[in-house]
């Protein structure tokens, strides 16, 4: 993706200065995971709702991503793990 | 005054031993799977815990008291052995062209709906420590990169940067497993 790196879809009239895709694409997981300033975050959504080569790649790593959040750190069960912590809180000075 | 020790016990064992799978869930994945030594961290955390019953607030998350007390157990210990370098040579990871080549199969991102979970859990947990401990506080955690910078004693660049690397190695397992088993080509 890097060859898009200087393709800025967004020529408009606006004085303020538009991201290229190749500093969009630099960004992605900190867009995602929400670490961006207001002003960053704005700047790249902006560029997301013009660019149609960036788009599906940011969606693609945002699905990635919710992807592996449900998957959390899920319960697991341990056989006799709750009958040892018993123990040993049992064995505690009062 | 502090609470008889028998009420005590039965109050906490109806509180927080209630919690008991989810802190072995997470035990297990900060540990990369190892059994023995998640149970070992659980066991640790659950009894500095009860250490400090008299200080947790009747009412609140008892679950997230107990995954911030084992949390913090792990990384103490985390950082007391981090000095010793890495078995694995990670920098490799972000230079290998193949970190798109999931994107570039699956665009759509079809594969997360097909995928054995355990085969991910396998890729988080065969991740460098360095790696899997930082993808397992913000990922599965939901931790900002400040507070995983701040429990990991590292600065948030350096977060950022193993976060990068991890998510584009765990996508190289999710490739690999995707032509293993024939969706894509």
């Amino acid at each position: 993706m890097s060859e898009s790196g200087s393709w800025s879809p967004d020529g408009n009239r606006s004085s303020e200065p538009k991201l290229t895709c190749e500093e969009a694409l630099a960004r992605v997981y900190e867009y995602l995971d929400g670490e961006l300033d207001a002003s960053q975050h704005e700047g790249v959504r902006r560029h997301l709702q013009k660019c149609r080569r960036c788009y599906p790649y940011f969606d693609f790593e945002r699905l990635f991503l919710d992807y592996i959040h449900e998957l959390g750190a899920a319960e697991e069960s341990r056989p006799g793990l709750k009958d040892r912590i018993r123990e040993v809180l049992a064995a505690q000075p009062d | 005054m502090s609470i008889p020790a028998e009420q005590k016990r039965r109050e906490f064992e109806g509180e927080a031993l209630v919690h008991l799978d989810a802190l072995y869930g997470l035990a297990l994945r900060l540990s990369g799977g190892d059994a023995p030594r998640a149970e070992d961290l659980v066991q640790e955390s659950v009894l500095k815990a009860y250490r400090a019953w008299d200080r947790f607030e009747a009412g609140t998350n008892c679950r997230a008291w107990l995954m911030t007390i084992l949390r913090n157990t792990f990384i103490n210990e985390f950082r007391r052995q981090k000095s010793r370098p890495s078995p694995v040579d990670f920098d490799e990871v972000s230079e290998r062209p193949s970190s798109e080549g999931l994107y570039e199969a699956d665009p759509e991102g079809r594969i997360f709906d097909h995928i054995i979970d355990d085969k991910v859990v396998a890729a988080i947990d065969e991740l460098p420590a360095e790696f899997r401990v930082a993808v397992v506080l913000s990922d599965l955690e939901g931790l900002s990169y400040q507070e995983v910078a701040d429990l990991m004693d590292i600065p948030v660049g350096t977060v950022k940067s193993r976060l990068f690397r991890a998510r584009k190695r765990l996508q190289e397992r999710l490739y690999e497993y995707a032509v293993e088993m024939g969706y894509v080509k």
